[in-house]
């Protein structure tokens, strides 16, 4: 099965790589080895290339040094930071909500009035973004749209960072089942193309009562899950909660009593009125009262 | 609709439990020995990666220091995402997928950065059928051919190197990785790796062209 086209050396010197990998088709590996055979400066040439590569598979490691320190000291962080503690979590992530730092795994009740105070919320993901971090906006178009506008003022590529999916719109699902699920898919593939940590800023609450969206109980039963979730994933979470137009008991249940943390003028606090989850649930499900 | 669990389990919840079924029987038991919190799975992993990582933390980055911080934020990630890791590619793949990314943030703030966007013209085609590699280091007769000189030329030439063909070099040849492992690991596709491979040896080759004229077997042919 020989072609009638013969290779040149031009051709050859471009497939060596492809040809010690063993990547040809068989074709092509008929003609590269006919012209070799009869060609002394790609002889010359390829020969030159095994020398080579074999050379680099030999260059000796940087200096061996004793890691024994090194690997004692990451096994320190294994014993002390792995989110099997669930307790004392070092707090040392800028938050990127005033000057605050968030530890993996925190989840925050944003509370805000004026539009100063929501376009400041953009902060959260424009921190993540320059860490390196993937950001998750879950949450209406009219309230994403100004958080992306709001990472663009901080002079942050919003294009580049959506096109490199560091920067991802999430779908809202009208139960908590369903955001959840659509959450933990994210923060799963954040992890699995090495992403340090998964930011997630949600804007549940604009579209109440719209076709499709989730009912205040359900927006209530995700935050409550949240909380549970978020200790053993590599995120932090912060829910944007509006408190000129969301009813009282929403602002109450789903704002005051699902996050652990509180966001209010600039100070992140723990939130004595939080309820752990597992009571929140059944006590919902058991029904106002 | 049956009720939910009563609080969220990541192991527990579905997308762990049955994708970890696509990792390797070692893989799912190291993650579930560190999902235990076993220290000594994890010192293990440590002892296994800690070297190589930072021999490729600093490909990336200006000096050491940094270079063993963007290890240790590896590290970090290793440990934060063991819940969260799926077993969709091996453990070493995704712990170098977290280097990568780290060392890349690291390497665009300390203004040395690869990148791999817009690096290659677009792909076309398909890959041809694959055959095990031909090049075999052990049974090489030119094993013992480097000299200090040609080692430090060595060094010279890839530290010259643009660093998105730097680090393609380094992983194949020097790390020894295979094409599939460096993919997984930059998040490449296989022609783009070869091509940037190909690229790096033969700049690599023709400024050593002097050194291999005279190593033995530099006019051998095969």
């Amino acid at each position: 099965m020989t072609s009638s086209a013969d290779m040149t050396c031009h051709e050859l010197m471009d497939l060596v790589t492809a040809y010690l990998d063993g990547a040809l088709s068989r074709e092509e590996r008929g003609r590269f080895d006919a012209h070799h055979r009869g060609c002394a400066r790609c002889q010359s040439h390829l020969s030159q290339m095994r020398v080579m590569v074999s050379a680099l598979g030999q260059l000796e490691r940087p200096v061996r040094e004793d890691l024994s320190a090194e690997h004692g000291r990451m096994l320190g962080l294994f014993r002390t930071r792995g989110l099997h503690h669930r307790e004392q979590r070092t707090r040392d992530v800028p938050l990127g909500l005033g000057s605050e730092l968030a530890a993996i795994g925190d989840h925050v009740g944003c509370f805000w009035e004026s539009e100063r105070e929501f376009d400041a919320i953009a902060g959260f993901l424009a921190a993540g973004a320059s860490l390196g971090e993937a950001c998750v906006l879950i949450g209406h178009d009219a309230a994403n749209e100004r958080m992306l506008a709001g990472l663009a003022r901080r002079d942050l590529n919003v294009g580049a960072l959506m096109q490199e999916n560091q920067l991802q719109v999430a779908s809202v699902r009208s139960s908590a089942e369903g955001l959840l699920f659509e959450v933990d898919q994210r923060i799963k593939e954040a992890v699995h193309r090495g992403m340090p940590t998964v930011r997630i800023l949600g804007n549940l609450n604009w579209e109440r009562g719209t076709a499709g969206w989730p009912s205040d109980r359900e927006i209530m039963r995700i935050e409550a899950h949240i909380t549970s979730a978020a200790e053993r994933l590599p995120c932090i979470v912060v829910c944007a909660y509006d408190v000129t137009t969301l009813p009282g008991p929403m602002l109450l249940k789903g704002g005051l009593e699902c996050h652990p943390l509180t966001f209010r003028r600039d100070c992140l606090r723990h939130n004595e009125h939080h309820v752990p989850p597992e009571r929140f649930l059944e006590e919902l499900s058991a029904g106002p009262g | 609709m049956a009720p939910p669990r009563p609080c969220y389990d990541p192991a527990g919840w579905r997308g762990l439990g049955t994708s970890d079924q696509a990792a390797s029987r070692e893989d799912s038991a190291l993650l579930d020995a560190l999902r235990r919190g076993d220290a000594d799975a994890f010192a293990r992993l440590v002892a296994e990666h800690h070297a190589s990582l930072r021999r490729v933390a600093r490909l990336y980055v200006a000096n050491s220091a940094i270079a063993d911080e963007v290890v240790q934020d590896t590290w970090l990630g290793v440990i934060r995402g063991i819940w969260a890791f799926e077993g969709r590619s091996s453990i070493k793949t995704w712990i170098f997928r977290i280097l990568v990314n780290r060392a890349r943030t690291r390497g665009v703030r300390e203004g040395r950065s690869a990148s791999f966007i817009g690096a290659l013209p677009a792909e076309t085609g398909t890959g041809p059928d694959w055959t095990p590699p031909t090049l075999d280091r052990g049974s090489s007769p030119e094993q013992s051919l480097l000299t200090k000189e040609l080692g430090e030329r060595l060094r010279t030439v890839i530290d010259a190197l643009p660093s998105n063909l730097r680090i393609v070099l380094w992983l194949r040849d020097v790390e020894g990785w295979s094409s599939e492992e460096v993919c997984n690991a930059l998040a490449i596709h296989e022609t783009n790796q070869r091509v940037l491979l190909h690229r790096a040896r033969s700049r690599a080759r023709a400024a050593l062209e002097p050194y291999l004229e005279g190593a033995p077997g530099g006019a051998r042919g095969r």
